[in-house]
């Protein structure tokens, strides 16, 4: 359920809104329905991940031309070991380490805050 | 402690969307670059749309109709010029935004501001030689010419239209890639375009490495070995035309023609033209043609870049219909036809820089002496604002020639100009308007249409190839040539004598030109505009002749020229270098057994003295040439200490008529007496060692010309190596019609067969219409441009006339 509602809201708003929008949708989806830690982090990362890898995925493969292969050759000039690499892939991987860690931390962060409000005064 | 136990996460992910949204150093912002959302990937495009679109604009009087065909060309047709202009800019912007904003970054010495400090050396020389603020007054001076500024403020309206509807996600890649995003266009904008190609086909001199070769040698050895006429030539304007005109008087040739460097000076360099930036165009009559009317060809050679430097469209409003190729950020087209008439350019290639000794008065640099006087300098503060912060503050010195280019020596100038040197440079002229030499050319019918608009143009200078429908072929040269005593400019000036100021300007009317030449054809490939009766002194070195005699050789030959007849010349890979000077390299070789029986010697025997493509003769011929020039002149001329070589025209002459010259010898080896053969047999084996340990044993494959010269088609950010095409196998060397080196050729191509009711044309340029990396027109047309095919223009009658290969249809239309 937390998956398919970060999927679907910040598919939504990721078509209007800037890229970091997905870090308050999955702070406001974790505040509201995730039950522990390790769900508020790796479910919204899941999530993240799932979206951005699927919608890049697409246009690479909807495309005429290579365009991941030709950026990733930028970053990878001077490492020819890198060189046999698919650029789709080293792209993935940049925008896996990206959105992960932001939907991860944005959804455990929603938790966490309303741990804190929720919470009784001092035990 | 309990608020950091349940917030850190939330620091965590802020610090995360901080990271994620900036750029660090070189790294671009990871978040808005990867997300597949808004990043890079939006631009890896299905394909070409064939969705017809409607876009309502504010800044249009009546609706634009734009048609793309199916190699992605817009076909434009406005109700009123304004109009016109407006959706020129726009559709432009569309599709090379990116590259227009930074070739005016480039003239206008900003590119620190978008790439670091690394551009700092290359901004502060760009503006110190003065485009910026040349093209400042230019289009201060324009806003009083009621039709070249309307022109200039739609076409910047419709560019600055594009702009406002971007948001990131539709900003071209580099943009993102660099961080940074567009400015407003404008005017001045357009004409810093224009200062960019004044710069590059204009901004080279061979004055310091000539006065060098003056100061060691004597007058003597300058005109024996550099003289002011090629040996074998084959002049633009047809030898013994009659010039019908009387010359103004010319200056006289002063006492002293020179200021020798002081001993001091060493480290002057400015880039000598380059060999490379060269062009063909010429224009057959109907008695040399199957249909009876001119056919017209032009091939401007350039620095081969991706996005390509051209961009190909039709311009259609009443009073004009006009096909061919636009310079992305400014109006009209620049090559190209119309129902009635055809042009083309290639440069002509005056010398149109010289540098004069400034004696500044005190080390304030404000006050310089010139005829006697003291006169007072002006002086400039230029300021750069550095990619991250940094700001960094020059100062620039003006006399009554121009910038002086440097004043001190100056660590951080690499491109080394001598300090106290002043320099007067065509580009930096003011007056006239090239862009409106343009806008007549586009609506012009006849030959007095296309005399008429050349006298608008000023720099730099081009030979217009023209042919009518009327039947009239034509060849002027246009744009404003110093009126110069004999030789002026040939070395460093003496900027304290007046006599050795730009003594006025040749009569526009009077520039090299000529009409329905007998011999039914004209033509051009930078060579010596005139034969040696011209009135005026133009330069006293120009390309090396051998395209022109190619091209004049078979323009000769041909009867019954069809456009493809005249396709074929411009890939025609014949060397004429090879025919004048192997076999007197051939005959030395022969003569060695070692050399004779190898694998290497048989190749250049064998060859048919063809650049192409699988041509091994070809390619070792090209590397010996530049390494037999070495070997004959690098002792004398250090090229590493800004000496000049000579031609290789004259050094084919001493090979064939002089063998006994005392430049074969190699001073380096006293002991020894070097003959021409030894240094043809010694170039040779240099050549084949160098070869066979970059390539290995030489075989057909591995050592084929086009594999050896290895084209390449680099995009306009160095860095961006992966944006480019490496590899493109043809054939053509910088020598032969076909002038495709490794990194300049043909930057468009294009053949005009002219017709009394519609013209037929041809073209192609090595890249695409998009300037987008990740559409298919960003390089569609690179491999039929290696193999020398052309496209068949589609130029529409009217807006409605049916074609099948238009794909769908834009409307752009006024706001309410």
């Amino acid at each position: 359920m937390l998956f398919v509602l970060i999927v679907v809201i910040a598919g939504l708003l990721a078509v209007v809104g800037p890229w970091w929008t997905i870090a308050p949708v999955c702070f406001a989806v974790c505040w509201w329905k995730s039950t522990s830690a390790s769900q508020a982090f790796w479910t919204p990362a899941m999530a993240g991940i799932t979206l951005w890898m699927g919608y890049a995925l697409y246009l690479h493969f909807n495309s005429g031309v290579d365009l991941a292969t030709k950026v990733a050759g930028i970053f990878t000039a001077g490492v020819p070991a890198l060189a046999a690499v698919p650029g789709i892939v080293l792209v993935l991987i940049i925008a896996v380490l990206v959105v992960g860690p932001v939907s991860g931390f944005a959804g455990l962060a929603g938790l966490a805050v309303r741990r804190f409000l929720n919470a009784p005064a001092s035990p | 402690m309990r608020f950091i136990k349940h917030f850190w996460p939330l620091f965590a992910a802020l610090a995360l969307l901080y990271v994620f949204n900036r750029s660090w150093g070189m790294v671009p912002p990871l978040g808005k670059v990867f997300s597949p959302f808004e990043g890079f990937l939006q631009h890896a495009v299905a394909g070409h749309s064939r969705q017809d679109e409607e876009i309502l604009l504010k800044g249009i009087a009546e609706e634009v109709t734009v048609y793309y065909d199916d190699n992605a060309v817009p076909h434009i047709f406005a109700q009123n010029d304004a109009d016109l202009y407006f959706a020129q800019g726009y559709v432009i912007a569309r599709d090379r935004l990116w590259q227009m904003e930074f070739y005016t970054l480039v003239a206008s010495g900003r590119l620190s501001e978008v790439v670091g400090g690394a551009a700092l050396a290359y901004d502060r020389f760009n503006r110190r030689i003065g485009m910026a603020r040349s093209a400042a007054t230019i289009a201060e001076k324009l806003k009083a010419d009621t039709l070249a500024n309307r022109m200039l403020e739609a076409y910047a309206a419709g560019v600055n239209a594009y702009i406002e509807q971007l948001t990131y996600r539709d900003l071209p890649v580099e943009y993102k890639l660099l961080n940074y995003s567009p400015e407003r266009w404008t005017p001045y904008k357009s004409i810093l375009m224009l200062m960019n190609m004044r710069n590059t086909l204009n901004g080279g001199s061979y004055d310091y490495g000539l006065t060098k070769v003056l100061a060691r040698y004597g007058a003597d050895v300058v005109a024996n070995l550099f003289p002011d006429y090629p040996a074998l030539e084959s002049p633009a304007i047809p030898e013994g035309t009659e010039w019908e005109f009387s010359p103004v008087p010319r200056p006289v040739v002063p006492e002293r023609v020179t200021a020798l460097p002081d001993s001091d000076l060493l480290s002057f360099y400015m880039p000598a033209p380059r060999p490379e930036i060269g062009s063909n165009n010429w224009a057959v009559s109907g008695t040399k043609s199957a249909t009876g009317l001119p056919i017209l060809a032009n091939d401007p050679h350039l620095q081969l870049t991706l996005p390509s430097i051209w961009y190909q469209m039709q311009l259609a409003a009443p009073g004009v219909n006009v096909y061919g190729v636009a310079l992305p950020g400014t109006p009209n087209i620049i090559i190209g036809f119309n129902k009635d008439i055809a042009w083309g350019v290639t440069n002509l290639g005056p010398d149109v820089m010289d540098f004069y000794r400034i004696q500044f008065r005190d080390s304030t640099f404000r006050e310089y002496r010139h005829d006697g006087q003291w006169k007072p300098a002006t002086r400039h503060i230029e300021t750069f604002s550095l990619k991250g912060g940094r700001t960094v503050y020059d100062t620039l010195y003006y006399t009554h020639h121009g910038p002086v280019v440097y004043h001190k020596a100056d660590p951080t100038n690499t491109d080394r100009v001598p300090p106290g040197y002043a320099m007067r440079w065509v580009t930096n002229e003011t007056d006239d308007s090239d862009m409106l030499a343009f806008y007549y050319l586009n609506r012009g019918t006849d030959y007095d249409d296309y005399r008429e608009a050349l006298g608008y143009f000023t720099a730099p200078a081009q030979n217009f190839v023209f042919s009518s429908n009327g039947g009239d072929i034509a060849l002027a040269a246009a744009g404003k040539l110093p009126l110069k005593w004999k030789g002026q400019g040939k070395y460093l000036l003496d900027g304290t004598l007046a006599s050795h100021d730009w003594q006025g300007w040749i009569p526009k009317e009077q520039n090299p030109a000529v009409r329905n030449p007998s011999r039914g054809f004209v033509s051009s490939a930078n060579q010596s505009p005139t034969d040696t009766t011209y009135p005026y002194y133009l330069d006293w070195r120009f390309a090396h002749p051998a395209r022109a005699i190619r091209i004049n050789e078979r323009l000769e030959a041909m009867t019954d020229a069809t456009a493809d007849s005249l396709r074929a010349l411009q890939n025609d890979n014949y060397n004429v270098d090879a025919r004048r000077v192997l076999p007197r390299l051939m005959k030395a070789l022969a003569a060695a057994d070692s050399i004779r029986r190898s694998a290497e010697f048989d190749a250049v025997e064998r060859w048919n003295r063809r650049n192409d493509a699988d041509a091994v003769g070809a390619a070792i011929f090209e590397s010996w040439l530049d390494n037999l020039m070495a070997a004959i002149w690098e002792d004398e001329f250090p090229r590493d200490d800004d000496f000049l070589f000579p031609s290789l025209d004259r050094t084919f002459e001493l090979i064939n008529n002089e063998p006994d010259a005392p430049w074969f010898d190699n001073v380096n080896t006293p002991d020894t007496v070097e003959t021409l053969d030894d240094i043809i047999r010694e170039s040779f084996n240099i050549t084949v060692k160098h070869m066979r340990e970059r390539l290995g044993d030489i075989s057909a494959r591995t050592w084929a010309l086009g594999k050896v010269k290895g084209t390449r088609i680099m995009h306009l950010v160095p860095n961006f190596r992966s944006f480019g095409r490496i590899g493109v196998n043809n054939g053509g060397g910088s020598s032969v019609v076909n002038a495709t080196s490794r990194t300049n050729g043909p930057s468009w191509r294009m053949v005009v067969q002219l017709d009394k009711e519609w013209p037929v044309a041809y073209g192609l340029y090595p890249g695409g219409q998009s300037g987008n990396p990740g559409s298919r027109y960003y390089d569609n047309m690179i491999d039929r441009w290696a193999q020398g095919e052309l496209d068949t223009l589609l130029f529409m009658k009217r807006a409605d006339e049916p074609s099948d290969r238009l794909q769908r249809r834009m409307a752009l239309k006024p706001t309410k």
